[in-house]
């Protein structure tokens, strides 16, 4: 038995990653308290008056954790970036100018439908008065005409109620639509280099959550808040039509009442834009749980698990406390303020009344209106309280398109195939090469297999290779062009990085398969899927080319969806392709069964395979041995062999 | 009285499930209802209570206002006038003051609700451990977590919300019969059939809302499509094809909502026209009785007072029949997954001998302790079983059907879908219990494993498969996650496993924050920071599946090498075909057909048998040609 090579990772750096270990390390590990002391521990037992102070203390805190999430919310350390609340003023206000002529209707529509809910009362009072005139005996006629106005007023609140329903709908669903087509028109500009290297989690994020919140702002906020608006401005104006007097103390109280609006409103996105957050915080340690629920009991992790859902818990109580608090000033104020009303006017017509400046039809209407008042104005305060929350998310989604693009196009297209990097430096901190000045020229038609340990570079050598990311210094070019000057649909023709990432998208066949070169005939797209042995399956398939696959639809096995995915490759028809084999995890089973279609899109192309076994390597015309960001050693099996370096001591170690 | 965050116990200690006042009543959807409720306990009540005080000034103001007309205004009495300002002023504060402490006491009991049931899901989740994802699909956990909660808490608002709104219906009830009888009658007998009049609208309005919500769905699922493959899309091409796709979408989306938007635009204005036309009969009758003078002024303004106010109760009645709907729906899913019961016998008291041999009767393998053994098969899935059966897990040989496929489905075929699941998921107990109560067929020191208690055989025999977990949180956790290592046994653990570049590239070190599932490492990293983590453990006897296959010839070399130093000594089984593996392995067992073939080492394997030769080459071979 020959004794394995001595590949220590540690001796091949040039210092020890583990360095700084004992100054990171917590000795003390009794699990940290996820709330400060004055949050986690209430004295129950303390006088009312130290408790109270307490309370506002504690409200204090409450309200800075809730600051400080929503500060972090916007300015994200991580991550993709977020727009101004400025921007989405622009935006929403662009969406809506578009519909001007719908915007005018949806106002026009809800004003007549309030002017004609407010007039009920006022007619009820001119009854009432009618009543006290012919004390109790009132003329059939005016009844009957009373009765008639009436009738024809719900009838014609019915009417606009409905015209004012549904053109806010029409107007809602028609914004939303080309507001969230925007953001997927803008998730699928986004930079190459920056979709390889960032984590997809955000973003899902944004065009799930951050689409439903702002979905619920456009289609029901701004609606109900046009609503609100016209109710509010025209009971001030139909009470003062009643008397003038009798709208005083309600006009009063709701003056009084502003300022903590005003507050509440400022200080609520953070509320809830913390409770939003500590809810999929929730979910996430939740779903970990139950994803890892097998390691969970492999490891005995029970009790750190539960221990983890009850901090996050106890988190999250903390920012439901806040928002209650929050909301409770608020109600407070305003159920005085509202109802409160209601007591004034009643005094005070009926001092009106004795002095006889009000009749006793007005004072009937004057109540009516405050029992009808609170309700909009509630629904005001609500709604922008959810136009708040739909703003933070469409920050964020606008965010998605000030990521700035990682190249321009130029004018000079390749003349040749040749693949030539030159001097390439590449860090992905400042200060942190993982590439040193590394050469090498692909000749064309050829297999070059790059080997190498883990963080040694071999990878992000792959990908300067592609053209996904340009390097710090030197150069990539094909044909005498640099790859980042292409424009992206003709880089796609030179050169691809096979990931195999065999995802297979919700759409048919064909929408699976054209990718590279959209509008393509069916002959072409039959042509590429015969090629990977795919064409035969394809076709018994119940709706052949334009069967639907994809979550929810039909199942494609492991094999079928990468031969897809090669198809895809072979319709793209790029001379040069990078494969990299660690982040292909093939399944050893599927793999049996690729070997032909796999060679079929291999042929006649310049290969360079980012390989993890040695066995790829072996059949490489060449190998490129990578190691702390440099080629260390480059040439054929044989010659590598023959120089009894490093790859012949992995090999004989594999092959022994 | 009870108070948010909940204290939960349950399933936390397996001998006290019987005495635990917080384990769910799972009988039936309506007994766990009923247990949500009991188990507010007082805060119930007094939630009832506040909301009938906070009413209570809607349903008393149109009375006093007419008996301020009738006594004070009209003839001029001061005195009178007086006293009922003032009782409108009293039910005013009560009715301000009860809005607040009914929204602190509602936002408790909804939040005891809510937080209870993500506890009792993350209880019965680890409780359960590998059996869960036998018996009931993640995503339908996650959702009773994440939805149905929800709706518990919103059931039990609404319940409270019905009983205030019921008394105070009663108290207007006596209020108006006594003024006038006739006139009273009409009104609670015309109310409520005002409000079921729109009821067949409900329907149709229903039925385009789920279209929305449906259609919305499979949006929000091409969103995440899209970003799924934007790697793809962005690198080979197909922005437009599913840009359009998307946009597509998104128009029938629009058409579905505008269409259910004009449903509730119709359902909202019939009910606009039907209350509305109520108050004109209203108006009439009482003028006509005014005339007749049966009614005092008073008395009619404070009849135009309740035809407002009596659409409210009725309405809170309708939504508590809509919302108590629901919530039973999502009692049916959470008594589902809360009611799972843990199949493990509680009797059993053995110990196991980790110096004695681990044997594994159905296929023959021979473990000798303190040896590294690894086990060569053809077959992947044979030496996951191997390692399965090794651990006493039960196999992966079931997925249980969905319950929750459409909330709103209804009708036969969902009906019988449910049934379909429901029998499916006790079949799988039942089997899961008999399997877990005989002999296992795996003994450690001659013991078998299901003669112990199944704490002792996780205590002592650790199984890292290919599917391991890495959990959010310091790199720190995420090696030593109890606590237990010192700083150099867990820098020995992750030179052990070569994960130093996993410390190297988290910021911090050791208190560096590693995403949820470990997102943002490769999978070669995160393979290697499991290995680190199982080693960190030190289990007397570790099995490890595959866990070189997503790392590089280099890295897998020295992890060959430091993975037998490191665990010398104590009982290593590893599951692969690498020959860098095979090299250090004191032991090769080589499996054909699930079974033993052959035993020796490496060498002896590779020159006296040509089916194993065949396997290791082959694992060398199975790779990309390039």
């Amino acid at each position: 038995m020959t004794t394995g090579p001595t590949l220590d990772l540690a001796t091949m750096s040039p210092q020890d990653p583990l360095a700084d270990s004992a100054q990171t390390w917590r000795g003390d590990r009794t699990p940290p308290e996820v709330l400060p002391r004055e949050l986690a521990q209430v004295d129950r037992d303390a006088p009312a008056r130290v408790r109270w102070r307490a309370l506002w203390r504690r409200h204090a805190i409450r309200r800075d954790r809730a600051e400080q999430t929503l500060a972090s919310a916007l300015e994200p350390v991580r991550g993709l970036p977020v727009a101004r609340p400025r921007d989405v003023a622009g935006f929403l206000g662009g969406l809506l100018r578009e519909r001007a002529w719908l915007v005018t209707a949806v106002v026009l529509a809800n004003a007549l439908a309030a002017a004609a809910a407010l007039a009920v009362p006022l007619i009820l009072g001119r009854l009432v008065d009618a009543a006290v005139a012919a004390d109790g005996d009132v003329a059939g006629d005016t009844i009957r005409t009373l009765t008639l106005v009436v009738v024809g007023i719900v009838l014609a609140q019915t009417l606009f109620t409905f015209a004012a329903k549904w053109l806010a709908a029409v107007l809602g669903h028609g914004a939303l639509a080309a507001a969230r087509e925007h953001v997927i028109r803008t998730v699928l500009r986004l930079p190459l280099g920056r979709v390889e290297s960032a984590s997809t989690g955000d973003l899902v994020t944004r065009v799930t959550r951050d689409v439903g919140a702002m979905s619920d702002s456009v289609r029901f906020a701004i609606p109900e808040f046009i609503l609100a608006v016209v109710t509010v401005a025209l009971s001030f104006v139909a009470m003062a039509v009643n008397s003038w007097l009798l709208a005083l103390p309600a006009l009063v109280l709701m003056l009084v009442a502003l300022p903590h609006v005003a507050r509440y409103l400022r200080r609520a996105p953070a509320a809830y834009v913390t409770e939003g957050a500590t809810y999929s915080r929730i979910n996430t340690t939740l779903s970990e749980t139950v994803e890892g629920a097998r390691t969970v009991e492999a490891l005995d992790l029970q009790d750190v698990r539960r221990r983890r859902a009850a901090d996050d818990i106890a988190v999250s109580a903390q920012a439901e406390r806040y928002g209650m608090t929050l909301r409770n000033l608020l109600f407070g104020v305003m159920d005085m303020a509202f109802s409160l009303p209601r007591v004034i006017v009643l005094a005070l017509g009926a001092w009106a009344y004795s002095r006889g400046a009000v009749s006793l039809g007005q004072v009937t209407a004057a109540m009516l209106y405050m029992e009808m008042f609170y309700e909009p104005f509630d629904r005001l305060v609500m709604t922008v309280d959810r136009l708040q929350v739909g703003i933070a998310s469409t920050t964020r989604l606008l965010g998605i398109a000030a990521v700035p693009p990682d190249r321009t196009a130029g004018t000079d297209r390749p003349h040749g195939s040749e693949l030539v990097g030159t001097d390439l430096r590449f860090a992905y901190r400042p200060g942190h090469d993982v590439l040193h000045g590394v050469d090498l020229a692909l000749r064309t038609g050829e297999r070059l297999a790059i080997v190498g340990p883990s963080g040694s570079g071999k990878s992000t050598l792959g990908r300067l290779l592609a053209g996904i990311n340009g390097p710090r210094t030197g150069s990539v070019t094909v044909g005498g062009v640099e790859l980042l000057d292409l424009p992206l649909s003709t880089l796609r023709r030179e050169v691809a990085l096979v990931t195999q990432e065999h995802h297979v998208f919700r759409g048919s066949v064909r929408d699976n398969v054209i990718l590279a070169r959209e509008g393509s005939d069916d002959e072409a797209v039959r042509t590429a899927l015969r090629t990977v042995d795919a064409l035969a399956w394809v076709e018994t398939l119940p709706e052949g080319l334009d069967t639907l696959l994809g979550a929810g639809n039909y199942v494609l096995t492991p094999a079928q969806a990468q031969q897809i995915a090669l198809a895809r490759l072979i319709l793209a028809d790029p001379h040069t392709l990078v494969l990299d084999e660690a982040t292909s995890l093939i399944d050893p089973r599927t793999a049996r069964h690729l070997e032909g279609s796999m060679s079929a899109l291999l042929t006649g192309r310049t290969v360079v395979a980012i390989a993890h076994r040695l066995h790829t390597a072996h059949d490489a015309d060449r190998i490129a041995v990578v190691s702390d960001g440099r080629i260390v050693e480059l040439g054929s099996h044989d010659e590598l062999m023959a120089a009894n370096g490093e790859y012949a001591a992995l090999w004989r170690a594999w092959t022994s | 009285m009870r108070d948010y965050p909940p204290l939960v116990t349950a399933w936390t200690d397996r001998s006290a499930v019987a005495s635990d006042p917080t384990v769910p009543d799972t009988r039936s959807p309506g007994r766990l209802l009923w247990w949500f409720i009991r188990n507010q306990g007082l805060l119930f009540v007094v939630c009832a209570l506040l909301s009938l005080t906070w009413v209570l000034p809607g349903a008393t103001a149109p009375w006093i206002l007419g008996r301020a007309v009738d006594e004070g205004i009209v003839p001029g009495d001061t005195a009178r006038l007086g006293v009922w300002v003032l009782a409108l002023l009293a039910v005013t504060v009560v009715g301000a003051g009860s809005g607040v402490l009914y929204h602190t006491m509602v936002v408790r009991s909804w939040l005891v609700a809510l937080y209870g049931t993500v506890s009792l899901v993350t209880h019965k989740s680890v409780q359960l451990g590998h059996v869960l994802p036998r018996r009931v699909p993640t995503g339908e956990v996650l959702s009773v977590s994440g939805s149905d909660s929800d709706q518990f808490g919103a059931f039990l608002e609404i319940v409270t919300r019905a009983i205030g709104e019921f008394i105070a219906l009663v108290v207007v009830a006596v209020i108006v019969l006594r003024i006038d009888p006739e006139l009273g009658a009409v009104i609670l007998l015309v109310a409520p059939l005002l409000v079921l009049t729109s009821a067949p609208l409900l329907r149709p309005m229903g039925n385009a809302q789920t279209r929305e919500r449906t259609r919305d769905s499979e949006l929000t699922g091409r969103a995440t499509d899209i970003v799924a493959g934007l790697r793809i899309l962005r690198g080979i091409g197909g922005e437009r094809t599913f840009g359009s796709n998307y946009a597509v979408q998104s128009q029938r989306v629009r058409h579905a909502g505008v269409r259910a938007g004009g449903w509730q635009a119709l359902v909202e204005s019939i009910g606009v026209l039907l209350s509305g036309l109520f108050v004109v009969a209203l108006m009439w009758l009482g003028v006509a009785r005014v005339r007749d003078g049966q009614l005092q002024i008073g008395e009619l303004i404070t009849f135009l007072g309740y035809a407002l106010f009596l659409l409210q109760p009725i309405r809170t009645f309708f939504f508590l029949t809509q919302k108590a709907t629901r919530a039973f729906v999502s009692a049916r899913k959470s008594a589902s997954v809360l009611g799972q019961p843990d199949p493990w016998p509680q009797d059993r008291e053995g110990r196991l001998d980790p110096s004695g041999p681990l044997v594994d009767q159905a296929s023959g393998l021979w473990v000798e302790p303190g040896e590294l053994t690894v086990v060569v098969s053809a077959d992947p899935d044979a030496s996951a079983a191997l390692a399965d059966r090794l651990g006493r897990y039960l196999p992966r040989d079931v997925d249980p059907l969905s319950m929750d496929s459409d909330e709103d489905a209804r009708g036969r075929a969902a009906t019988a879908a449910r049934r379909r699941a429901e029998e499916q998921r006790r079949t799988i107990q039942e089997r899961d219990r008999e399997q877990a109560d005989r002999a296992w067929g795996v003994t450690l020191g001659g013991v078998d494993l299901a003669d112990v208690p199944l704490e002792e055989v996780r205590r002592t025999i650790l199984v890292s498969d290919t599917a391991a977990a890495v959990f959010a949180g310091t790199l720190q956790d995420a090696v030593d996650p109890h606590g237990r290592c010192t700083r150099e046994q867990a820098e020995a653990a992750l030179r052990a496993a070569c994960a130093e570049d996993v410390y190297d590239i988290t910021p911090g070190g050791w208190q560096g924050l590693l995403d949820e599932r470990g997102r943002g490492l490769s999978g070669g990293q995160r393979q290697r920071l499991v290995l680190a983590r199982a080693l960190a453990h030190d289990p007397e006897v570790l099995v490890l599946v595959e866990p070189t296959s997503a790392v590089d010839a280099h890295t897998e070399a020295a992890i060959a090498e430091r993975l037998g130093r490191h665990r010398l000594g104590r009982t290593t089984v590893v599951m692969s075909a690498s020959p860098l593996l095979l090299h250090h392995a004191d032991r090769v067992v080589f499996l054909s057909d699930g079974a033993v073939a052959d035993r020796g080492t490496h060498d002896d394997l590779v020159a006296r048998r040509p089916d194993y030769r065949r396997v290791v080459l082959r694992a060398a071979s199975e790779e990309v040609p390039a």
